[in-house]
């Protein structure tokens, strides 16, 4: 302690130390001469041996700084003191290396500071490493994959035997509903989860409780816990509030709690209710989560075991040919599955741009070394050791390594702001992104890991010299002279680098335009759509529902500019209702459960959106709830359940609610698949759509609990002009249901890509970089052989070589080195591309075409950047360069 | 003068503590107490005398304060730290095993001549 003490004050108060130092020795020397004289020694002579003696001063102060410590920091500091000099005494080079690392640690800081937040960051609950998700892992044809949706039938499973986890069950999702207080009406974000689903997690009510086991089963009381944001907003943090009544959905519902102001949910959400969990009705298919704390005592090994074992009797079953077992997850992984593939994908990007980057400085250092080896030399003659000259250079390196690293973090926090404009608020990134400590930790790791990385190598070789033959001969070799390899590996690998960055933007750009370019199925212009909540006490019948939309929806067509409109449960692009079914009749009759999407309408929803009918007839007003149920299925529904059989006039059952007939077939629509990863984010899926005046009060009110119907207006001219038309019209049928946002149908299929968007436009400009980097490296490469062989290539215009001959031999190598990068990157791109298999669509991992275009475009590029300085070559004049000497 | 002995490297630092453990000194007052007290025998290279007080100093063993000197000149003066007594004494003790040890190898007879 005492040591710190003195060694950060002699480090801080430099300079009175010194003088310290000085009189002190002073005074010693005044002493011994005053002592000298007492003896009878003249005073010329006494001062002149009294110095003597004590030797020299300066050299007693550097050994006292050296006895305190100080040594390694004045060396550091003489270090970068020299460093700053030269990197000022060359510019070019400076500007150059530090525009390159900017940039690449830039990207580096903003992508790492998404991957922090999503993926690294631990969970704000306590001890986040014992939570875990459980998820159904499948494994077969080819795919694998873990879903976190369970069934009714598996989270009783867990409930009951599942005995090493603390355990709850939870809604992935959240959804609007109508909120009343204190005479304020809200529109709130309401997720439901089970009993203890608080505790799992590690929180504890602000105020009141969360909910009990009593209150979390169908038919139990309406309760609910609020957030603190909420709490403060509505009651302005009024404790009394629990045991009051608020309206939901049109309910009174009881305050039971308020959660802490800290806590923070996976999905954005005010208030909760219960979810009341159970093996029928939703429960009957894939709509629950599942989260478990490991209980003190268990491991994680043993509770992994045991689910297993809980899920083997019912979960092998679901699917032919692909295996599937019930496993532990780490939470974080669970709630970030989607997002971690692309992530991670992004973060290895801008990992290789940084490499490259690093590559094309220790080049330009290599470069860079030949031009300096007189003051090197000089530097080693003079009795500087090899270490202290790789030290020298490396301080040098670090340095630039750090000052680009300061502007990439100014950089990175430009991007960090373009990022969360350009995608996060549309992926589902629940951690604020910010450049906070770590980020700028990992950043000035990044830079000095850097600055090593491009200046060990050149600073290693530098420093082999042969003295004598530096400093005579130096730059009078005729033919180079210094081995040039060094640098064309660097060269070629940056080209291999860059390769594979192309060869992966170039697959998601392509599996992009394939999604883009896929058929929608309808006709997105002139279309706008909202939706509103039902999940309304005054909506519990199918007979209400109905009168709201046929009101509606007259209304709204006698408004100006609206051609036609129509209500519908689920978008194109949307999540779409799962439902199970059985074929009655015909070729295939089931004795098990199938799974189709399931969409209810009123008539009038095809010809809105134009989507075409195949085979028999559409709904009219005529089939209500009096007359014989029916139903139109998809194309794709045709091709999956009803091959080589007449579908018209089949019959099936929607989970026991009757015999449907089937009375038509339509095309199929795009939309979000779900299922697993085996057919891509967007794909035609097998469809049923149903009257909605067909539609019972029962499955009205499970799915309204889900999802919000969709009003779907086609318009004359641009669809925005009817928004607060249709705002009025809504209005006047019901002054409590307000629509709840309004998306033209363009904005829907815009959006529906948008993580795709993100992926292929950043992989694109990360691999433009890169191809930037790699074409400045070949050039630099040439630039600097003509000007190191200019005599040679004197002498040989002299002996009578054409200006074309002598372009050739100094461009040549550049195109050769691309050539061996090209060769090498295909390989390199060839495994890259089996890692981003899971993000292609629509194209193959070795897709010949991509990698062609890549590895001519490199060539051509490396063709350019090896021709252009080699033009230089036609302005030697022969005469001039062999009278230098 | 008598015959002068050249100082053990590592010596000095004990010398110089039990120096200043008589009493606070500054740097040329340390050097003729030594030799006072050693009656001419030791001789301190002066250029090393200060290394090796910045670094007992740096230790914690010695404490140092500016004040006025015999003369009304200003000195550095130097004085033992309770930590510094410590080391004095396990040094002392540790250079008395030493001497013996030495001592005793060369009093060593040859056991079979």
């Amino acid at each position: 302690m005492a040591r710190m003490h003195s060694w950060w004050r002699a480090l801080t108060r430099r300079s009175r130390l010194e003088d310290e130092m000085v009189s002190e020795m002073g005074g010693h020397i005044e002493r011994y001469a005053a002592d000298l004289e007492a003896r009878g020694m003249d005073s010329g002579q006494a001062w002149r041996l009294a110095r003597i003696e004590f030797g020299s001063m300066g050299a007693a102060v550097e050994e006292c700084r050296e006895a305190v410590g100080l040594r390694w920091p004045d060396e550091l500091a003489r270090d970068v003191r020299y460093a700053v000099r030269v990197l000022r005494k060359s510019p070019a080079f400076t500007a150059a290396a530090m525009a390159t690392l900017a940039l690449c640690i830039g990207a580096n800081t903003a992508i790492f500071s998404v991957v922090d937040a999503v993926l690294l960051r631990p969970l704000p609950y306590p001890q986040p490493e014992r939570l875990a998700q459980i998820t159904a892992h499948f494994q077969g044809k080819g795919i694998s994959g873990d879903k976190t949706n369970l069934t009714g039938l598996i989270w009783e499973a867990i409930r009951d035997n599942a005995t090493y986890l603390d355990r709850a069950v939870y809604s992935e999702f959240s959804m609007g509903v109508n909120f009343v207080a204190g005479g304020q009406v809200d529109y709130v974000r309401q997720q439901r989860v089970s009993a203890g689903f608080f505790r799992v997690l590690g929180i504890t009510p602000l105020v009141g409780r969360e909910f009990s086991v009593a209150e979390d089963h169908p038919g139990g009381p309406a309760v609910t816990v609020l957030s603190y944001a909420l709490w403060k907003r509505v009651f302005h943090g009024d404790p009394s509030v629990v045991g009051q009544a608020v309206r939901l959905r049109g309910e009174p519902h009881t305050v039971v709690g308020v959660l802490p102001a800290n806590f923070q949910s996976s999905i954005p959400a005010d208030l909760w209710t219960p979810l009341r969990p159970s093996s029928t009705g939703e429960g009957g298919g894939s709509n629950y989560a599942v989260v478990g704390r490991l209980r003190p005592d268990a491991t994680w090994a043993q509770a992994d075991a045991q689910i297993d074992s809980v899920g083997a009797p019912i979960v092998a079953a679901l699917e032919e040919d692909i295996s599937a077992r019930l496993r532990l997850m780490p939470f974080q992984r669970g709630l970030t599955q989607n997002l971690r593939r692309p992530l991670l994908t992004l973060w290895a990007a801008v990992g290789l741009v940084l490499l490259i980057g690093c590559v094309n400085i220790a080049g330009l250092l290599l470069a860079r070394a030949a031009g300096r080896s007189r003051e090197l030399a000089t530097r080693m003659a003079l009795g500087s050791g090899r270490a202290a000259l790789v030290r020298q250079l490396l301080a040098e390196s670090i340095l630039l390594g750090l000052c680009g690293g300061a502007a990439g973090t100014v950089l990175g926090w430009l991007g960090v702001k373009g990022l969360k404009l350009l995608a996060l608020n549309r992926l589902n990134v629940w951690q604020t992104v910010e450049l906070d400590w770590r980020v700028l930790a990992a950043t000035a790791c990044a830079s000095i890991a850097a600055g090593i990385l491009f200046g060990l190598y050149p600073a290693l070789a530098a420093s082999r010299i042969e003295i004598r033959a530096a400093l005579g001969e130096a730059g009078r070799a005729v033919a180079g002279g210094r081995n040039p390899w060094p640098r064309r590996l660097l060269v070629a690998s940056e080209v291999a680098l860059a390769m594979v960055l192309l060869v992966s933007a170039g697959l998601l750009v392509r599996t992009f335009a394939h999604l883009q370019g896929l058929n929608p199925g309808f006709d997105a212009r002139n279309v706008i759509t909202a939706s509103l909540s039902l999940q309304d006490a005054r909506y519990a019948t199918s007979e209400h529902v109905n009168r709201l939309f046929e009101q509606s929806l007259s209304r709204i067509r006698e408004l100006p500019g609206v051609e036609s409109a129509a209500v519908v449960l689920s978008l194109p692009y949307e999540r779409a209702l799962n439902t199970s079914f059985r074929r009655l009749d015909g070729r295939h009759v089931d004795t098990e459960d199938q799974i189709t999407n399931m969409f209810y309408l009123t008539p009038d929803y095809f010809p809105v959106l134009r989507i075409p009918l195949l085979r028999g007839r559409l709904f009219t007003d005529a089939d209500n709830a009096n007359r014989a149920l029916v139903a139109i299925v998809s194309e794709a529904f045709v091709k999956m359940y009803l091959r080589d059989d007449d579908p018209l006039g089949r019959h099936v059952d929607f989970g026991g609610g009757g015999r449907r007939e089937i009375v038509g077939v339509v095309g199929d629509i795009q939309q979000k698949s779900g299922w697993g990863e085996a057919l891509g984010p967007l794909a035609p899926m097998p469809d049923v759509y149903i009257p909605a005046a067909q539609t019972g009060d029962k499955p009205l009110q499970m799915v309204h609990a889900w999802f919000s119907p969709s009003w779907v207006v086609r318009t004359t001219g641009p669809p925005e002009g009817v928004i607060a038309g249709m705002q009025r019209a809504m209005q006047a049928v019901d002054p409590q249901l307000p629509f709840a946002g309004f998306h033209s149908m363009e904005d829907i299929r815009y959006r529906s890509l948008a993580q795709e968007r993100f992926q292929a436009a950043l992989l694109a400009a990360l691999a433009a970089l890169a191809l930037l980097l790699a074409a400045v490296g070949i050039y630099g490469l040439i630039a600097n052989s003509v000007a190191e062989r200019t005599r040679e290539l004197g002498i040989r215009l002299a002996l009578g070589a054409t200006v074309a001959q002598a372009m050739r031999a100094i461009a040549l190598p550049g195109v050769a080195l691309a050539l061996a990068g090209v060769m090498a990157g295909s390989v390199l791109a060839g495994f890259a591309s089996q890692l981003l298999r899971h993000l292609i669509w629509g194209v193959e991992p070795g897709d010949p075409l991509t990698f062609g275009a890549v590895g001519l475009g490199l060539l051509g590029v490396a063709a350019a950047a090896s021709f252009l300085p080699a033009l230089r070559v036609a302005h030697v004049n022969p005469a001039e360069t062999l009278r230098q000497d | 003068m008598g015959k002068q002995v050249d100082i053990l490297q590592g010596t000095l630092d004990m010398l110089i503590l039990k120096a200043v453990s008589l009493g606070p000194l500054h740097g040329y007052g340390i050097l003729l107490r030594i030799q006072q007290i050693s009656k001419d025998a030791l001789q301190i290279p002066q250029g090393s005398l200060y290394p090796a007080l910045y670094r007992l100093e740096h230790r914690g063993w010695i404490a140092a304060e500016w004040g006025e000197s015999e003369n009304k000149r200003k000195a550095k003066y130097y004085r033992l730290t309770a930590a510094g007594r410590k080391q004095l004494k396990s040094e002392r003790k540790e250079w008395k095993r030493l001497a013996v040890a030495i001592a005793d190898v060369l009093a060593a007879e040859a056991e079979e001549a």
